[in-house]
């Protein structure tokens, strides 16, 4: 019998999967909530979720249910328990978390190795939040009427969404995101899987394969919207720009603009990188494992 | 047909496992009965029973060979759901088996998640029967560990189940509470007809309430003798340690002959009415002397939390006590005295609203818990919560090791020695048994070199076994640490090791004496809600004055008049 | 870092009891808490899309009175919207204070105005109808909408667990900082502490997810013995659950009271509009 047989979860264990992923990312994001900010003006400096919490779920488990049970936990625990329930909006945060970590669970065939948990890291977290600047920007796009005709505003946002979405890459991407799954992915595996009564990921496991193609369309779809919605905004700046009086100030907001577009470059051709290593890595495998 | 379950050459292999859990397992229980089931840990004691319920083969798909019938269905081919309305499971960890906010909703999930049209009248009755109709409409948050256990017990009962079966009720609770759950227990297989089955060690439980014992050994049943039989093995059971009750023991010690002996504590008093005993009066014990300078003392200390109108619930009000050099202290009391709130409030972690802690001369109220952890050490109830590292030994290092000490390794490597924590000081804590956590978390106690230990239930659910290496494993640590308090519900530990016992009542001290001076003040004990040891009551019942604490006591202080030898077997 | 203790000191089980107690007791006799939960779900979700539709002043500002006048009968506590309404304004505030910097000038305030009324309108209809709910009720409404058994389901089970999984992360945590070693020197702002502290936060999640495994393990199997699995695939015992929820004629009427005066609003606004003057490009 082969060992890499494909795992059929049972009900009762993905419900298993779906409630531990919701308790520790609710607990987390009570923690969360707590910690101070640091406020400089626009630039908000905040642990705005422990992503290393729902990423080691998905790394280890199965992604969907732990990628469901994740954005809920924080939605029920830390939201709607603590009396501060946001109706619609947290069905926005659920879709692009929940997304976001799917993605990320599915990116990744075997947890012991680091580059592809880095490369998941990465991804998950950056989907979740490129959707959010989706949104907030579609947001306003709709919200006021005849956005090009208010000066100054397209290019505001612009910027202070590029600023967020930086902070929120380097805090909860990296820091409370990247690092932390590193170190704890390895610890847990094969360590917290026989607690739960199930055998530890395999790379057949989880992921069918029809998952792992809509993860290569998730990809670039993300990326393609959010890269056309700032080329859209950009579009309507055009005359703007043009008005700027002093040069440091059209340096300086220029540099700032960019700052969100390079980081989106940045993971995008990270992403790309990884994938392609992701196909070739996987045909030996599948073929040892034909066997 | 009197048979309710019917257990046919049973075999089971956990998925992964290398041996068999189960091995050829035969046995029957009848209706009505009142079983429990015994053996060392390991001896597939739990796993039997979740044969019962059909959680075994269902929900662990283990290799499974032989067959249950359970009121004649045979599990393998009737569901979960369907055999959870004949058996019913009561977890030892049972607070994680309540999964709804309040107490109704909980005693009506699994009628109504079985779409039981009548699912209210039977969460109803379910109260009814187990006296919790008060708690109605609780929320599961604010009830006791005696009463989310009896919910547990409701929860499950409102299936009308015909067994239920009950894992290890007294390991979580303390004993006022334990003996609440076995009158129940007892209520239900008596006026109800409901079939029991507890996995139990304490066997003066057994003895007052079971009327059959079966005894597993490496997954077999060894045997199944009503109660007075099987108890009346005194020596087999303490090879397979389990110790019978005090009563029992002590008897059986005073006489060595072939007679039935008594499990229980008024058959004690009546076979003692029948067979005289002379008394060889024992000299009071020596009282501790106290020396001047305290180690640890608190000097009008308030402390509360807020409740919901932003009011203040007191858990302290001007609360004095000093802790000396040798003592050796038991703080006892219901849940909710305060007790654990004490201890934290010596490591630090909690902070006086008002009043001062010292704790070797730092005031633990502007230290921070890593400071004063140099000095005190505190070890949780549940050792899982100290285990922070991936292995035994990297947890005992981790205080030293942060702290940059030179030339630890040989500190290290005879500690892991003097806990027998050799071949397992490479694996996570919580892959352990728990006789084996317990010996880690003290290992890692130690393993900061404290002056003063504080221990939190350091004795709750452990075997006997484990529990006896406890009791060494404290009585040694006189040579390392110079004081040692203990927060306990266990009155057998406290009669045996302490030298101070602290009665501590909804937040006051009510008394502060030695052993003897708690134990004979009978008006105190009811007030604090205190069980005195088996032997104890048996003490007080012949008017032994000193009352002997430990059977060893006992034994030496009696002689029976029969004229036998008495002999020294443990 | 003083500040620092003082927030993580506040993680303990008691004050997360307080909190879900207050979720728990607080508003429900209120008129919002009375009203069927579903009806209350179907009215915010009308005033979570309807601000979107109108660019229209005195509409928006029509709404955001009726949601004032709302929330006040609802006794929510006048703090909750004063920080909301702050935290919104400095939001736009900032987005102006930029777009100025960009050459904007007060018709970007003016967009803005409209835009974050909008936003506040929204929200109030959310604390309005949330603040208010029994967390037991909305999930069976959420049944009755029929979202998945396993979400109405974790809405209970996360009120029920929330405390002992605090309480358990609180003692890991105690556990860290009772064989750690604070860092002597403080650096500047004291962030090695702050390091410290974060470190210390993180590292509890090893032994805390390794012990709500154990947890969660027990909790299925019993969740699986009372039946759960069953009652996910019986459709009659969704309806048997949901038995209790019944429309009042007040909910009725309410509902009726709203369209009415959703109505009445936007006439009136469109009678006298105070709308944004848009400057051709």
């Amino acid at each position: 019998m082969s060992h890499l047989r494909s795992q059929q979860l049972s009900q009762s264990q993905k419900l298993m999967v779906f409630i531990l992923s919701m308790s520790l990312f609710g607990i987390a994001n009570i923690i969360t909530e707590i910690t101070p900010e640091f406020v400089l003006g626009p630039v908000e400096l905040s642990v705005s979720y422990f992503a290393f919490v729902p990423l080691t779920m998905v790394f280890l488990f199965s992604p969907l249910h732990a990628a469901l049970g994740a954005p809920l936990g924080e939605i029920i625990f830390a939201d709607l328990l603590m009396g501060d329930f946001g109706g619609l909006g947290e069905l926005e945060g659920f879709i692009e978390f929940g997304m976001g970590m799917y993605v990320a669970g599915l990116l990744v065939k075997d947890p012991t190795n680091k580059k592809q948990l880095a490369l998941g890291a990465l991804i998950g977290v950056g989907i979740d939040q490129m959707l959010s600047t989706i949104v907030d920007v579609g947001k306003v796009w709709f919200g006021i009427e005849e956005l090009e005709a208010v000066p100054g505003v397209a290019e505001s946002i612009l910027v202070l969404e590029g600023i967020s979405f930086t902070t929120e890459m380097l805090i909860s991407g990296v820091l409370f995101g990247l690092i932390p799954t590193l170190w704890l992915v390895p610890k847990l595996y094969g360590k917290i899987e026989p607690l739960m009564g199930f055998e530890p990921r395999n790379p057949a496991t989880f992921r069918s394969s029809a998952e792992v193609i809509n993860v290569k369309f998730i990809i670039p779809a993300v990326f393609l919207g959010f890269v056309a919605m700032i080329a859209e905004f950009m579009a309507t700046l055009d005359v703007n720009f043009a008005v700027w009086e002093p040069e440091f100030i059209d340096q300086f907001g220029m540099q700032f603009l960019w700052v969100g577009v390079s980081a989106a470059a940045i993971v995008l051709l990270v992403a790309i990188i990884g994938i392609v290593k992701l196909k070739n890595s996987q045909n030996p495998q599948d073929k040892s494992k034909g066997a | 047909m009197n048979t309710l379950i019917s257990v046919k050459d049973l075999s089971f292999k956990y998925p992964g496992g290398t041996e068999n859990i189960l091995n050829r397992v035969n046995v029957e229980i009848n209706k009505k009965d009142f079983t429990a089931v015994i053996g060392s840990n390991g001896s597939g004691k739990t796993t039997l029973c979740k044969a019962f319920n059909g959680l075994i083969p269902h929900f662990y798909v283990g290799d499974i060979k032989g067959e249950v019938i359970v009121d004649g269905l045979n599990t393998r081919e009737h569901s979960v759901s369907e055999l959870s309305k004949k058996t019913a499971y009561v977890y030892q960890d049972f607070e994680n088996q309540l999964v709804r906010p309040t107490v109704f909703d909980e005693v009506t999930f699994a009628p109504l998640s079985f779409g039981m049209k009548d699912f209210k009248e039977r969460g109803q009755l379910a109260l009814e029967m187990l006296d919790l109709t008060s708690i109605k409409d609780e929320f599961i948050w604010q009830l006791s560990g005696g009463q989310k256990h009896l919910v547990a017990l409701a929860s499950v009962l409102s299936l009308d189940p015909e067994a239920i079966i009950i894992d290890e009720p007294v390991a979580q609770l303390d004993p006022v509470n334990a003996k609440k759950i076995y009158e129940k227990l007892k209520l239900l297989n008596e006026a109800y007809g409901k079939t029991i089955i507890v996995i139990e060690h304490h066997t003066e439980f057994i003895g007052e309430y079971c009327k059959k014992v079966i005894m597993m050994d490496k997954g077999q049943v060894v045997w199944q003798k009503p109660t007075k039989d099987a108890l009346n093995n005194v020596g087999e059971l303490i090879e397979k340690d389990i110790f019978p009750p005090q009563v029992t023991q002590a008897i059986h010690r005073l006489y060595q002959n072939n007679i039935l002996l008594p499990i229980t504590l008024s058959e004690g008093i009546d076979f003692l009415k029948n067979h005289p005993v002379s008394i060889a009066q024992q000299p009071y014990p020596e009282k501790v002397k106290k020396l001047p300078t305290p180690i640890v003392s608190l000097e009008g200390v308030t402390h509360g939390y807020k409740t919901l109108n932003r009011g203040m619930n007191y858990v302290f009000t001007d609360l004095d006590l000093s802790l000396y050099e040798g003592d050796r202290v038991a703080i006892v009391g219901s849940n909710g005295a305060g007790k654990s709130t004490l201890l934290k409030m010596i490591t630090g972690i909690i902070k006086p609203k008002h009043g001062n802690v010292f704790v070797c001369g730092e005031n633990a109220g502007n230290t921070p818990p890593e400071k004063l952890s140099e000095k005190v050490t505190y070890i949780y109830q549940n050792p899982e919560e100290m285990f922070i590292e991936d292995s035994i030994r990297k947890d005992i290092e981790y205080f030293l090791k942060v702290r940059d000490v030179p030339d630890t390794e040989q500190f290290f490597s005879k500690l892991v020695e003097r806990f027998h924590l050799k071949e397992i000081e490479n694996k996570d804590g919580r892959l352990l048994s728990g006789g084996q956590q317990r010996r880690s978390s003290m290992a890692i106690g130690l393993g900061m070199r404290p002056q003063v230990i504080l221990l939190d239930e350091p004795t709750a659910s452990l075997d006997i076994s484990s529990r006896k290496e406890m009791l060494l494993m404290l009585e040694q640590l006189k040579d390392s640490v110079k004081t040692v308090v203990v927060a306990t519900h266990d009155m057998q530990l406290v009669a045996e090791w302490a030298n101070r016992v602290i009665v501590m009542d909804q937040g006051e001290i009510v008394k502060d004496g030695s052993s003897h001076d708690i134990f004979s003040d009978v008006a105190l004990l009811e007030k604090a809600s205190i069980q005195a040891p088996q032997i104890i009551k048996l003490g007080q019942a012949l008017n032994l004055n000193p009352v002997p604490l430990s059977v060893d006591a006992f034994v030496s202080c009696l002689v029976a008049e029969s004229g036998e030898e008495k002999l020294e077997i443990y | 870092m003083k500040s620092i203790k003082d927030l993580l000191s506040k993680i303990t089980v008691e004050n997360i009891k307080i909190e879900l107690m207050r979720t728990a007791y607080g508003n429900k006799d209120t008129f919002m808490g009375k009203l069927d939960p579903r009806v209350a779900i179907v009215w915010y979700l009308i005033f979570a899309i309807i601000p979107w539709l109108f660019w229209n002043n005195t509409i928006l500002l029509g709404f955001l009175l009726y949601m004032v006048v709302l929330l006040s009968i609802s006794r929510v506590s006048p703090l909750i919207i004063i920080l909301l309404a702050f935290g919104l304004v400095t939001e736009a505030g900032y987005i102006i204070f930029v777009s100025v910097m960009f050459g904007g000038d007060l018709t970007a305030a003016m967009a803005l105005l409209t835009f974050t009324l909008k936003l506040t309108i929204i929200s109030l209809a959310s604390i309005a109808v949330f603040a208010s709910m029994d967390p037991e009720k909305f999930s069976d409404a959420l049944m009755s909408f029929r979202l998945p058994g396993q979400v109405c389901f974790g809405i209970s089970y996360g009120y029920r667990m929330l405390p002992i999984l605090i309480e358990e992360y609180n003692n890991i945590f105690n556990s860290f900082r009772l064989r750690g070693k604070v860092p002597e020197d403080r650096g500047v702002i004291h962030w090695k502490r702050v390091v410290y502290y974060c470190k210390t936060a993180v590292f509890a999640f090893y032994p805390m997810m390794l012990n709500t495994a154990k947890r969660t393990r027990t909790t299925v199997e019993a969740l699986e013995v009372k039946g759960f699995t069953y009652s996910l695939k019986h459709e009659e015992v969704r309806k048997l659950k949901l038995s209790y929820l019944r429309v009042q004629p007040r909910d009725i009427y309410f509902f009726i009271f709203t369209i009415f005066l959703i109505i009445t609003v936007i006439y009136i606004g469109h009678l006298y509009p105070i709308e944004r003057e848009i400057h051709p490009l």
